[in-house]
């Protein structure tokens, strides 16, 4: 059998690519929507939450549309940059972005939460800016969370189907995953290729949530 | 008769919170022991989708026999029969999965052949479609969604056809693969693309006739694909009557006389 292993690496370019945006976007939006005191924050909590309980075909339908070059983000986007989202890997990255936020976020969320008040407090009345106050006080403190965040919205990506399923289009080194890969062998009556994707996506998961299960029994000590 | 025994049961038991619950259980169990036989489960080719709804309201008119059918590709429906799936019988989008069901003796007919696809290309987006199958090669032409030729013969088929008139290398990059003719269908319909291969009988179907536009890719640039017929195991051995009543239906006149209305060459 002749492995390919392009759905593979693929895969982890995405997850790769969408944790990195996940981390620049979801960690500062965590930080906020730990502090905040707008009336609307159950609202916007919900909104991120979404993914969790959301049928990937949905998210996938709508993504679908949105990407069209018929409907007016589309066609907005055609026009004023000339990019075309379905059945591209860009499209993919702004699909798990969405879909993975509320696994990164949650964990930070509930981290910046626990931080005392006080923490803040004492690096401002020693003259730390609040970035300084962000990056060297805050951030160390919520270490376990973050990188179980940033694991488990790793591992998210690398286990996405439906979404990718509905907008990908199976394009060789571009959309087709290993996920889809999967997918697609089984579906040619192929196991051997088959067993071989899902092999390694079964032991990755299992060593990634062990990764993180670890990470919060030393963080628990 | 059943429900006032049921009753009965439920009123001795005295189990009034159970009692909607139970009752729905039997009622199933009833209504499904009652589909068990006389009624037909039928795995359908996605492109066969549309002029199967008149097949089965047909037969079913004629034999009083009501159809059930489940709609995939055929790759998926050959799956689930190799893993136990209850259906009777198979109409395939092409012969090979039919053959190889045959070989494994899941079907119990040698598969025959019910009618042959044809190949359009449709657009519901602004394009010049013209130039016909040479035309998508074109640069106002970005998107091309074609079934999976892996998997679907549909797909298989359109490659041929751009080989045909030489414009695969120019072609090959637009292309965008669905899983299947249906999700093909959903590319086009929802515009994610400028244009896509699918099957003659989708665009002649009362639910998307008149959507978009649409040509006939010319029958000498590929090959009808010739979409095969078995009778399964389980519905010789668990409903074997009607089984082989709507096998002899599909090949019949009548039968053919819808399949020609949706476009499909007859073998």
């Amino acid at each position: 059998m002749i492995i390919d292993w392009q759905p593979l690496i693929l895969t982890f370019k995405l997850a790769a690519v969408t944790t990195a945006i996940l981390l620049c976007i979801g960690v500062p939006f965590a930080w906020w929507l730990a502090n905040t005191r707008i009336r609307l924050k159950p609202a916007v909590e919900a909104l991120v939450s979404m993914p969790l309980v959301l049928p990937p075909s949905v998210l996938g339908f709508y993504l679908l549309l949105a990407f069209s070059p018929e409907y007016w983000f589309g066609a907005w986007l055609d026009r004023e940059a000339g990019i075309r989202l379905a059945f591209s890997f860009e499209g993919l990255v702004v699909a798990s972005v969405i879909f993975s936020f509320p696994f990164l976020v949650h964990p930070v969320q509930a981290a910046f939460q626990n931080l005392p008040r006080s923490l803040t407090d004492a690096a401002r009345v020693l003259g730390k800016s609040s970035l300084q106050t962000f990056m060297h006080v805050l951030l160390p403190n919520i270490k376990p969370a973050l990188m179980s965040g940033t694991v488990l919205g790793f591992a998210h990506t690398v286990g996405e189907f439906g979404v990718v399923l509905m907008i990908g289009g199976n394009l060789p080194n571009e959309t087709r995953v290993a996920s889809i890969a999967i997918y697609d062998e089984a579906e040619a009556l192929n196991y051997a290729a088959a067993n071989f994707y899902a092999g390694v996506l079964f032991f990755l998961s299992f060593i990634i949530l062990l990764a993180v299960y670890m990470i919060n029994r030393r963080a628990q000590k | 008769m059943i429900p006032k025994l049921i009753d009965n049961v439920i009123i001795g038991l005295n189990m009034n919170i159970f009692k909607p619950i139970m009752l729905t259980l039997l009622l199933l169990q009833a209504k499904s022991s009652i589909c068990n036989e006389s009624s037909l489960t039928v795995a359908v080719s996605a492109n066969v989708k549309y002029a199967f709804e008149d097949l089965a309201a047909e037969f079913t008119k004629e034999t009083g026999v009501p159809v059930k059918s489940v709609v995939s590709s055929s790759g998926k429906l050959t799956a689930q029969v190799k893993s136990g799936a209850p259906y009777d019988v198979f109409l395939s989008a092409d012969m090979k999965y039919p053959e190889a069901l045959y070989k494994d003796g899941l079907a119990v007919s040698e598969p025959k052949v019910y009618a042959s696809g044809m190949l359009v290309l449709w657009s519901a987006r602004d394009v010049d479609l013209s130039k016909g199958v040479a035309g998508m090669a074109d640069g106002t032409i970005k998107r091309v969604a074609i079934p999976n030729p892996k998997l679907a013969p549909y797909g298989r088929e359109a490659i041929k056809t751009l080989d045909y008139y030489k414009v695969r290398a120019s072609v090959e990059p637009k292309l965008v693969y669905g899983e299947s003719i249906s999700q093909v269908n959903q590319y086009i319909d929802s515009k994610s693309v400028d244009v896509g291969f699918t099957a003659k009988s989708v665009v002649l179907s009362p639910e998307l006739q008149g959507k978009g536009k649409w040509v006939e890719v010319p029958a000498e640039s590929y090959e009808p694909i010739a979409q095969g017929l078995v009778m399964l195991r389980h519905g010789q051995a668990e409903n074997g009557d009607a089984t082989r009543k709507f096998y002899g239906f599909v090949l019949s006149d009548k039968a053919r006389a819808i399949f020609a209305k949706y476009g499909y060459k007859l073998p």
